[in-house]
């Protein structure tokens, strides 16, 4: 393949990214409320001994029992601390899908005769807690709450969401596919978050950041020491080491001004780079179903039966083509180039544009699962090298 | 509330338009959600059959006549091949309405000037019998309206009624080939038959609505008439499923057809890129 006519920087795809540059100034300390408090493995297991036999439902990364050696952690419903893998690498989904699940019922019709019964489904939800959400999955939920409460407010996703609490887990930070940095986060970020548990050794400090968390620990107030002043604050030392680790690895990485390319996506709907970019793309909507963000859905009636069945909502993506085509067969994004340029400009320009954030956390899941070496973040380094130029 | 649970609306009109075009009258089955049910010229919603899914109509029917709203669709995919079995008495779902109007208000004292090409004069038709049934607060009214044959003309009656009118200025054609020879009205595309037409830019506000092909090739020959970007109204119809800013599917760059439309003017349009 020649190269390209001008010197305009071009993503090359996964695995060609270069040196990182000089690590830009540290950011802003994450604020956690509430005493640190001790949380022993030990503990753990026992936490979610309680939890899970009060009734509530547990979610947390963890590996499928049949998954053997080579399996990777998921959020998952778990009945028992055998089951948790806080310590494997990032759940390979996003918790996206304990509050949009994948293909939800809306309500549920029956006919009688030529009239027509709707069974609603509830919009309230029994409790649920999440251990251990990684901060990237846990502060895409917010962000994703603005789109839900614009206008009219999505029920379903909120009922979720009130009826969850969630305690992050201090990231250890995964790969170069990691951009949290660049985008606002940081590997100990607690938006959204109730809680936080910060690995140190022998267990987790424990810190609360609202009163859902506090409700949790003070439930099972037993199983949190807060321990001699000494053994405190060599936790909290031992944490706070933990923490500048993974900032440094993260501040390291990708280097943009999400303003300036917002700005340069708005400005250039129509350009070369799009062009470039769109044949490295399938189309197989991966990036979209491991997105944190990402919430566009289909609506599409399924019968479950003679004279009766669901209006359900399921994941959606931009990067098919059926995704815009109208009736009529036009399509306004006949192209996968226009269908890629769409994820970008929704992310980076439409999101920001109407909700003042990028409709992304960095969490580099949709790197690494294209087929196709896709690399958002070496997506944006180019865009954000193109906006300076 | 679950705001993707329709409510039920009983079919009580069936009017067959042209060969592939119908209508559907319909009534809320609740009373008391038709009591609360109020709508703006421009608004859309979200018809269902159950069974079937749902699909993106306008309102075709003016607000100023609120004991029903009729949706006049064509016959194009799965929803509307479903919604033409559906007969008199017959059950159906409806969620609105939603988006953006035209500024009726501000409208008041001006000449209105309306131009649809086929199934488009269903938006330009809510506003047309808006604008009627409060005539006084309207100056001239004209209407240019053209389909590809004799027998794609929807609304045929109501045509007739506005010709009759002494207080509307109507204007029909068909394309080339598609007269019958007793046709009277005009033969030739619509955009031709504007320049013709010439309705006068001064003090006038236009509502354009058609095929894509329609809207870009008259935008032109408006501007050429004298009207400005921000004198001439269109409303846009892209593919969406929620209808309230949710699902993702409508956007034009940052616009949100749902949200900010379907009402644009020529002057928001161009501001856009032409992903429509």
């Amino acid at each position: 393949m020649s190269a390209a006519p001008d010197k305009r920087p071009t993503p090359k795809g996964k695995g060609t990214k270069g040196a990182a540059p000089a690590a830009a100034a540290g950011a802003a300390a994450t604020a956690v409320a509430g005493a640190a408090l001790c949380l022993t493995e030990e503990n753990l297991g026992k936490l979610v001994a309680e939890i899970v036999a009060g009734g509530t439902r547990l979610v947390a990364p963890a590996r499928e029992p049949q998954a053997g050696v080579g399996g990777s952690a998921d959020y998952r419903y778990i009945s028992s601390a055998a089951e948790l893998a806080f310590g494997d690498s990032l759940p390979r989904m996003s918790l996206k899908g304990f509050f949009l699940p994948q293909s939800e019922v809306l309500f549920k019709w029956h006919r009688k005769g030529a009239d027509v019964e709707i069974e609603a489904v509830p919009t309230e939800f029994p409790p649920q807690i999440v251990l251990g959400a990684r901060p990237c999955d846990t502060a895409a939920l917010e962000i994703v709450d603005q789109v839900m409460d614009w206008g009219l407010r999505d029920e379903l996703w909120f009922g979720r969401r009130d009826a969850t609490t969630i305690f992050n887990l201090s990231c250890p930070v995964e790969d170069a596919s990691c951009f949290c940095h660049a985008v606002g986060l940081n590997p100990d970020a607690t938006r959204a978050a109730d809680g936080m548990l910060t690995p140190v050794p022998g267990g987790y400090l424990v810190e609360t950041c609202t009163e859902k968390g506090a409700a949790l620990i003070e439930g099972h107030k037993a199983l949190f020491e807060s321990g001699d002043t000494g053994a405190a604050a060599q936790r909290s030392k031992a944490a706070a080491q933990y923490r500048a680790d993974a900032r440094a690895k993260v501040a390291a990485d990708l280097q943009i001004d999400t303003t300036r390319i917002k700005e340069w996506v708005g400005d250039h709907f129509d350009d070369d780079f799009w062009t470039a970019l769109g044949p490295r793309c399938n189309g197989c909507a991966a990036c979209a179903s491991v997105c944190p963000t990402c919430h566009c859905f289909d609506i599409v009636d399924e019968p479950e039966g003679v004279g009766h069945g669901a209006r359900r909502r399921n994941w959606d993506t931009c990067q098919t083509g059926v995704f815009t085509l109208h009736a009529s067969g036009h399509n306004p994004r006949a192209d996968q180039n226009s269908r890629f340029r769409q994820r970008v400009n929704h992310k980076f320009f439409i999101y920001p544009s109407r909700f003042g954030e990028v409709l992304c956390t960095g969490c580099g899941r949709c790197s690494r699962v294209c087929p196709e070496g896709q690399d958002l973040a070496e997506v944006l380094a180019c865009i954000d090298e193109l906006a300076r130029a | 509330m679950n705001v993707y649970q329709p409510h039920l609306m009983n079919v009580v009109a069936v009017i067959d338009e042209t060969p592939d075009t119908r209508t559907l009258r319909l009534q809320f089955k609740d009373p008391e959600v038709a009591a609360a049910f109020a709508f703006k010229a421009g608004q859309f919603g979200e018809y269902s059959v159950f069974g079937a899914g749902e699909s993106t109509f306008c309102m075709a029917s003016s607000p100023t006549r609120p004991e029903f709203i009729e949706a006049s669709f064509k016959l194009a995919g799965k929803v509307t091949n479903e919604l033409r079995q559906l007969n008199v008495g017959d059950t159906m779902g409806f969620r609105g309405p939603y988006g953006n109007t035209f500024p009726l208000e501000q409208w008041e004292g001006k000449n209105v000037v309306f131009i649809a090409g086929g199934i488009g004069l269903a938006p330009v038709r809510c506003v047309i019998w808006n604008v009627l049934d409060l005539r006084d607060k309207f100056g001239d009214v004209t209407i240019v309206y053209g389909a590809r044959s004799v027998a794609d003309l929807v609304y045929k009656r109501e045509l007739e009624e506005w010709a009759g009118r002494s207080d509307v200025k109507l204007v029909t054609t068909v394309d080339p080939g598609g007269e019958t020879p007793d046709w009277k009205g005009e033969v030739g595309f619509v955009t031709p038959v504007v320049e013709k037409t010439a309705p006068s830019a001064d003090n006038a506000v236009v509502v354009l609505c058609g095929p894509p092909i329609v809207v870009k090739m008259t935008l032109p020959v408006l501007a050429k008439l004298g009207f400005a970007d921000d004198q001439v109204y269109t409303t846009l119809e892209n593919r969406m499923k929620c209808g309230i800013g949710k699902c993702g599917r409508c956007n034009i760059g940052p616009v949100y057809v749902c949200k900010d439309g379907p009402v644009f003017t020529a002057a928001q349009l161009k501001a856009l890129p032409a992903e429509y």
